[in-house]
């Protein structure tokens, strides 16, 4: 059940008017000068700076005003300024890791920026077997509200 | 981040068995223990874990509790994460620009 599996994707677009490669560079090392810290954060208010580690195995890192550091994730794949993957646990552990992609796609004078968020379940091998028997409730809430969400 | 709550209950592989049991239907803790290699009262535990997660939820039907998926509880998962990145896309959007109007590099002006 493909259709199902790929209804717990979460896909967000956004256009800005950088090209990619400065769209790229704004989204990882320049994270901190736009990432809503008070807000997306472990720390929230004593949030001070997250900082992006470029390349494969780089880290994503919140540090705290009292010296804590949280790690968000790790880089998996690393090509600028086209497209990049990282795991993604904030405020939990690796073993609980989901998956972001970001891609950058030209877009006129801009970019397209597609950012696509997978794992909900770590479902991993045994996905297609629980899918096969999944039923109209599960189906309603994943494939109808949650798709009517993600595409609002 | 408040999903993280939700995430990390499932994030246990025992834990998301159970889960995965409720989704062809309400069961109660004997009928998921006689699927699973788990015992009982460890069945019963992963199923407070889940409702307290607010993606399990539980009714008394005779002499016997029911368990069943929230849907409720995973559409607010969904719909949590879904408005943390459109907060986060949006202030990347908003940084892009300014970044293009500042343009300390002469990169991407018009």
């Amino acid at each position: 059940m493909e259709q199902v599996v790929s209804d717990l994707t979460l896909r967000k677009t956004v256009e800005v008017g950088a090209p990619p490669e400065r769209a790229f560079r704004l989204f990882t090392e320049g994270m901190d000068t736009w990432w809503p810290k008070e807000t997306h954060s472990v720390g929230e208010v004593r949030a001070e700076t997250v900082v992006f580690e470029p390349g494969v195995g780089g880290r994503i890192v919140e540090q705290t005003l009292d010296g804590e550091e949280h790690v968000w994730g790790t880089v998996t794949a690393w090509e600028p300024p086209r497209r990049l993957v990282m795991t993604w646990h904030p405020g939990r552990g690796p073993e609980t890791a989901q998956e972001v992609e970001v891609r950058f796609e030209p877009s006129g004078a801009g970019t397209r920026v597609e950012l696509v968020h997978t794992g909900w379940e770590r479902l991993g091998d045994r996905a297609a077997a629980v899918y096969d028997n999944y039923d109209g409730g599960w189906s309603y809430v994943v494939g109808g509200r949650f798709a009517a969400a993600a595409t609002a | 981040m408040a999903y993280a709550t939700a995430i990390t209950a499932l994030a246990d592989p025992t834990r998301r068995a159970v889960f995965e049991e409720l989704r062809s239907g309400p069961r109660a803790v004997g009928e998921i223990a006689a699927r699973l290699p788990v015992s009982r009262p460890a069945v019963s535990q992963h199923l407070r874990v889940l409702k307290d997660a607010g993606l399990v939820r539980d009714r008394a039907q005779g002499t016997r509790r029911l368990y069943s998926l929230n849907g409720d509880g995973l559409a607010e998962l969904r719909d949590y994460v879904n408005g943390f990145w459109d907060e986060a896309l949006a202030a990347y959007e908003r940084a892009a620009r300014s970044d293009t109007e500042g343009d300390d590099d002469g990169a991407g002006r018009e």
